[in-house]
This record gives C-alpha cells, sequence and structure tokens, in this order.
C-alpha cells in the first residue's frame, strides 16, 4: 500500500510544477518545501490559494550619482536593510580556461578595423547573381566557352576510347547502381559523377604526358584582397576542389581583345548596391594566400570543381555561376599577387584560371581571365570571365520508369544523355596540356 | 497521503540543484538556493524575442489559445499547418545607416504568400539591406518602388506603391498601411485588399476614413503606402469544407445552443465621433 502510495507520488513528482502547489494547496498551504516555478515566491494571497504566478515587477532602478560613493554592507559582509547593494569587480580567473572563455567585445579585438571589409565565403549567396560578380571582379562577361576550348573539345585526337560508353557507365554507377534505395541523395551522387569523370579524363596520360604534372587538392582555404571604390573586399573559404598545375595555363584572349574590354562599362544594378549579401565586418585581417606553401611543386590553379549539392545553403545556377566567378578571380588574384606584388597594376601576362561546377546533372563552365589588378576605379582594362550556362550531361536517370495513363513517359536508366558536355569537361581538363 | 508526496519532492529537490530539476543550465536560472527549483516552460516565447532583423523566416511555437497558465484564453485557435513567421517591416521610413534624410528607392525582388497573414508580403532590396513589407495591389517582381518623409507644398503624384507622408499626398487618395503616430510603424489598414480614403488635411494634421469606415485624425507626418493591399480577392474564396479550416488552425465552435441576446445581428447606427491621434491646443477644439 505504501509503495504503490510511493510510486504514485513519484510519477506525480514528474508532473509540471504548478501542478504540484494547486495539489497542496487546500491541505498543506503551509508547508514549506514546495516546487516553485519561475524559481520566485509568489507571496500574494490568491498566489498562494490558487498557485497561479503573477508576471514580475521590474526591478527597482539604482541611479549612480557621479560624485557621491553610496554606503553599501560589504564590509559587513551581510545583509543590511536600508545600505545599498555592493558591486563588486568582475572575478577574474588568472588563467585562460576553454570551457569558460567569454571572447572580448568586438571594439577589444586586436585586428578591429573601423573600415569595414565585405567577405564573399563558401556560404554567400548573392541576389543579383553572375552581374555583382562581374562588378566586383570588375570584368565583362562573355558568354560561351573561348574558341580554343571548343576546337580541343572536338578534336577526336583528344577523345578517350569508347568515351560515349564509359561516361555513361560512369553515370549509371553513380545514379543507378550505388545502393539499393530509389534515389540516392544529391550529397551521395554528385561527388561519385565528379570524381568518375576526372577518374577518366585522368586515364588520357598516356597519351598526353602533360597532364601527369597534375594534382587535385580539396580542403584548401582561399584568401584574397583587393580594393574597389572605398571599399575593401576579400574572398575567403574552402570552395571546392583545385586542380593544380605546374605550368600555368595559356592566355586565351589577345591584347586587342584585352584592350578593347576598356571600353565596355561595367553593369551597375541601380537601386541595390554591389556590396549586398556579402559578409559585413570590422575585424578582419587582409590576407592574401592562395592556400598552399610557396615551396607548393604544383605552383599553377588550374581548374576549380565546386559541387552543389543543395545543403548550405542552396543556391540558384545563377548564385553558383556567380560563386564561381568569384572564387576563379580569387584564385586567380592570389596568384598574382604572389607572382607580382600587392601594386595594382596592368598583368603583361594575364592569368587563366578554369572553373566547372556541378549539381550532378548540370554543368557550368567559367574561364576567368585576370588582365589586371587595378580594380579601384571602374574604367580601365577589365578582366574577362566566359561562362557557358546550364550543360545538362543527362536529362534522366531512373530505377522505375515514370509511367502516366500506362504510357511510359520517361523509361528506366540513363536518357537523353548529352556527349557535348563531356567533351567540354574533357576540353576543359586538357587546356594548357596539349 | 500527501506528505508522502511533498517528502518525496523535497528529496527529489534536496538532492539535485535547482536547475537540474529542469534541465536548464544555472546560468539561464540564475536562482540561488536550494528551495527554489526552474520552471519547466521557459521557451514559449523565446522565438520572437530576436532583437535583430533578418529576412529568413523563424520557426513559430503554436500557443492553440492558451495563455502561460495553460487555460484556453481564445477559443477556436490550434492546430493548423506548420508556419514560419518572416519579419515585416511596417517602418517604411527605415533608413539605412549613413544614409539619413534621403528617399529611400528600392527594388521588388519578390512577391509571395505568407502564411501568417491574408495579405501577400514582398522581398524589397535597396542599398545593402533587404526587408519584407505588405506588398500592394500590382506590386510585382522588378517594380521601383520609392518612400520619402518630405512634405511639400504641392502633393506628390502618387504612384502606387510608393510611401509618403499624409501631408504630401493629394485628398482622395487610398492608403494603406497607416501609421498612427510618426515613427510608430504601420498598424492599421494591413488586411488583404483593404484600403482608407484620405478625406481631408486641415493645417497640419489629416482625416483618413479607414476601411471600417470610422474616421480618424493623425499628423500630417505620419507615413502611408498609396494603393491597395494586396490579394483583394480574399474575401471571395470559399472554404468548401471544415478540413480547410482545420488546415488554417481554425477550431469548430461550441455546439451549445446559446439563447441570443442583443449581441447577435446586424446593426445600423451613426458612426462614432472622430477620434484625434493628435493633441491639438484646447482654442482650436470644437
Amino acid at each position: 500500500m505504501l509503495v504503490k502510495m510511493f510510486k504514485a507520488t513519484v510519477q506525480r513528482v514528474s508532473t509540471s510544477a504548478y501542478k504540484i502547489t494547486q495539489n497542496c494547496k487546500s491541505k498543506d498551504s503551509h508547508s514549506v518545501l514546495i516546487m516553485i516555478p519561475h524559481g520566485r515566491r509568489c507571496l500574494s494571497t490568491s498566489s498562494c490559494l490558487y498557485g497561479k504566478i503573477l508576471p514580475r515587477k521590474k526591478p527597482r532602478v539604482v541611479h549612480e550619482i557621479a560624485g557621491l560613493e553610496p554606503i553599501t554592507y560589504a564590509d559587513k559582509m551581510h545583509f543590511v536593510p536600508g545600505l545599498a547593494k555592493p558591486k563588486f569587480p568582475p572575478w577574474e580567473r588568472g588563467w585562460k580556461e576553454p570551457n569558460h572563455y567569454q571572447s572580448p567585445k568586438l571594439e577589444d579585438m586586436p585586428l578591429y578595423k573601423d573600415k569595414p571589409c565585405y567577405i564573399f565565403n563558401q556560404r554567400t549567396n548573392v541576389l543579383e547573381g553572375v552581374r555583382q560578380a562581374l562588378w566586383l571582379s570588375k570584368s565583362v562577361l562573355i558568354k560561351g566557352l573561348p574558341d580554343q576550348i571548343l576546337t580541343l573539345a572536338e578534336d577526336p585526337a583528344n577523345q578517350i576510347e569508347n568515351q560515349d560508353e564509359r561516361v555513361q557507365n560512369a553515370i549509371k554507377n553513380s545514379r543507378l547502381w550505388d545502393t539499393t534505395e530509389h534515389r540516392p541523395p544529391r550529397e551521395r551522387f554528385c561527388p561519385l559523377v565528379l570524381n568518375r569523370l576526372l577518374h577518366l579524363c585522368g586515364g588520357l596520360q598516356v597519351t598526353h604526358p602533360e597532364l601527369a604534372k597534375r594534382i587535385l587538392a580539396e580542403k584548401y582555404s582561399l584568401a584574397a584582397t583587393w580594393r574597389r571604390g572605398e571599399d575593401v573586399f576579400q574572398v575567403r573559404g574552402q570552395n571546392g576542389l583545385l586542380l593544380n598545375s605546374m605550368t600555368p595555363l595559356p592566355v586565351v584572349a589577345g591584347q586587342e581583345q584585352i584592350q578593347s574590354t576598356a571600353d565596355q562599362a561595367l553593369e551597375t544594378f541601380y537601386p541595390i548596391v554591389p556590396t549586398i549579401d556579402l559578409q559585413n565586418t570590422h575585424v578582419y585581417q587582409e590576407k592574401n594566400d592562395t592556400g598552399f606553401r610557396k615551396d607548393y611543386p604544383y605552383t599553377h590553379a588550374h581548374t576549380l570543381f565546386l559541387m552543389e549539392m543543395g545543403n548550405t545553403p542552396k543556391l540558384l545556377p545563377e548564385q553558383l555561376r556567380a560563386k564561381m566567378v568569384m572564387f576563379t578571380f580569387g584564385n586567380a588574384l592570389a596568384r598574382a599577387q604572389a607572382l607580382y606584388g600587392k601594386e595594382p597594376s596592368i598583368l603583361e601576362k594575364p592569368i587563366v584560371v578554369q572553373s566547372v561546377a556541378t549539381n550532378g546533372r548540370l554543368f557550368q563552365f567559367v574561364v576567368f581571365q585576370l588582365n589586371t589588378t587595378d580594380l579601384q576605379s571602374d574604367s580601365g582594362v577589365k578582366n574577362l570571365a566566359w561562362v557557358d550556362e546550364d550543360q545538362p550531361l543527362y536529362e534522366f536517370a531512373k530505377v522505375k520508369p515514370l509511367i502516366k495513363k500506362k504510357v511510359v513517359q520517361v523509361p528506366a536508366g540513363l536518357s537523353g544523355y548529352q556527349p557535348n558536355t563531356f567533351k567540354k569537361f574533357l576540353a576543359l581538363y586538357l587546356h594548357g596540356a596539349v | 497521503m500527501m506528505s508522502v508526496g511533498l517528502l518525496s519532492c523535497a528529496l527529489r529537490a534536496l538532492s539535485l540543484r535547482s536547475s537540474q530539476i529542469a534541465g536548464v543550465s544555472a546560468a539561464l536560472t540564475g536562482s540561488r538556493g536550494f528551495m527554489t527549483s526552474a520552471c519547466d516552460r521557459q521557451n514559449r516565447s523565446l522565438w520572437k524575442q530576436r532583437d535583430k532583423y533578418t529576412v529568413r523566416p523563424i520557426g513559430v511555437k503554436k500557443t492553440g489559445g492558451r495563455d502561460y497558465t495553460g487555460k484556453i484564453i481564445t477559443h477556436r485557435i490550434g492546430g493548423g499547418h506548420k508556419q514560419r513567421y518572416r519579419m515585416i517591416d511596417f517602418q517604411r521610413l527605415r533608413y539605412e545607416a549613413g544614409k539619413e534624410e534621403q528617399p529611400i528607392e528600392e527594388k521588388v525582388v519578390e512577391v509571395r504568400y505568407d502564411p501568417c497573414r491574408s495579405a501577400d508580403i514582398a522581398l524589397v532590396a535597396g542599398g545593402s539591406r533587404k526587408r519584407w513589407i505588405i506588398a500592394t495591389e500590382h506590386m510585382e517582381a522588378g517594380d521601383l518602388i520609392q518612400t520619402s518623409g518630405a512634405i511639400g507644398r504641392i502633393a506628390v503624384l502618387a504612384r502606387e506603391g510608393d510611401s509618403h507622408p499624409l501631408g504630401a499626398l493629394p485628398v482622395g487618395t487610398l492608403v494603406n498601411n497607416l501609421e498612427l503616430f510618426p515613427g510608430r510603424g504601420a498598424q492599421y489598414i494591413r488586411a488583404a485588399g483593404t484600403c482608407g480614403v484620405l478625406l481631408r488635411k486641415v493645417n497640419g494634421t489629416a482625416i483618413v476614413q479607414l476601411p471600417s469606415k470610422h474616421q480618424i485624425q493623425v499628423l500630417g507626418a505620419c507615413m502611408v503606402t498609396v494603393g491597395r493591399v494586396s490579394n483583394v480577392e480574399h474575401n471571395k474564396r470559399v472554404i468548401g469544407k471544415a478540413g480547410r479550416n482545420r488546415w488554417l488552425g481554425i477550431r469548430p465552435s461550441s455546439g451549445l445552443w446559446q439563447r441570443k441576446g442583443g449581441w447577435a445581428g446586424r446593426k445600423i447606427r451613426p458612426l462614432p465621433p472622430m477620434k484625434r491621434f493628435v493633441s491639438l491646443p484646447s482654442a482650436a477644439k470644437s
């Protein structure tokens, strides 16, 4: 009987606090140990009887009068009614404990500067897309890939044997034969597709020995700083796979095309300012770092592979292309500043960096040529960006066919394969080694 | 029986510190001593305590019509689809840091449905900030809207979607998102399809007719948006089934037959006197 009562009361202990006060009120309202909600005692008659907690009044504001020292009960070491509450200095531990570390305010940090810096990091999702990236990097857009790369794509000597069949096998391996689920998540098949395609391209080392002088690197942190107008901009972060090579990429645009960009005006988008959506911070360090040490043998950045898997944060194709342009620009600028110093100037040998971004099916290609590091003003020689948008590698890769009203709309397996997309991918890979 | 319950309470209170009982960190409760215990309903309204403005939607905790005691205060609320709250900026004339006293020009990026209100909302971007505002009737993505706090001698040509003080608009314009006091933020005429009419302007104040045909007098410096609020067909929609009401979070009414007093039915009575939100000197009051 007592055990049953005890079990019942133990169950009641776990109910919410005010219900316990209500149960106790009529019989034992004078007993001492009651669970008190909100951590404060309600001493008015109705609160004691009905268990209702009235909202707490704001505490009395104690004003500090300059010149007058309040008499406190600090010396007495106990509360004395009538004397003021002493204000003790905050206790310092004396040594740094990581679990209880309170960072200083932004203004007290050593890297604090009055001038704000706008940082483009790997999570930035710009509102205006490629136009904003072009303004920030002082570039001119050209739609489609440059002709040299397109001729490389068409040349039969550069193809892999059974190219189409092997690419289709690679896609089927990643999308259909990887798991027993119907639809593997994008985080799973996107890196698989990219790695398999890169492996296929790497197989051409037999016929093109120059390809051996390259290496893939991931999780490298890029840092590049430049000034535009009165503002300081930075590109920072770990962006994706970088293919480095020992030799630089050949210059794509000739001198006449470079000089003709000086006449084209940069596109602005009033009323939106180009610094929108960039991380604005006063605590920063003006760093220029390619992400690799000086004695690294593969010095020149060749191609940047970005994967858009929809997790952090989801990027629309326009914003993905903007991210590609900004990071290729950042890589090129960091390289230029490592080679030629920090002084802004027009480069005699423009630096070319390529980029490929994919979400597992659609590919975006960008070739960026850095002609000048003089980004202060809006006029003068500008950089060039060739952007090839939304190239599908295949249309559908389904495990089960899509049947509507007994008619097969989309067959099972891989359908809608486009060979041109892989040719461009291969051409970008081979550019500089052929 | 009661005493055993109390003893077990006491034992639990004695053995654990107050903050551990509720599973909340000591820093949050800030209470001392063993006789106190922390409450277990701390994050009822924490989701709406955010100070900094953000464009990203915030998760909402539904109350079901209940208040902090747990009793139903407003009936017929509960359930419904999950909603995320988008912070709407009702103060149109909010200047960016460093650009005070200049007319604000913004571009409409997107007009979308808002689950928390009947009107549609628009994401506008201007300068280097984005914010949500209540969309007007014909607002579309790509429009440019202006906000200006200047009152000139000649009335401004009112374009739909622009926001001006009442003193700057011509008499007879349809307005929405009305402020009662300058700088407080829009509190009136925000529902779908509503609009007020600027009736007359009297030395520094303006008289507006609200959608309920009441008339109010406010200062001429109060900001107001021109046009009707979006989603004009809202009152013509047909719910169709009880389930749709439940999706909207409206629970069924009580089935108890209640004797009708004088509260039901349409009333036809004269308008109440005009409410003044302006304190004029006593000689001007009539």
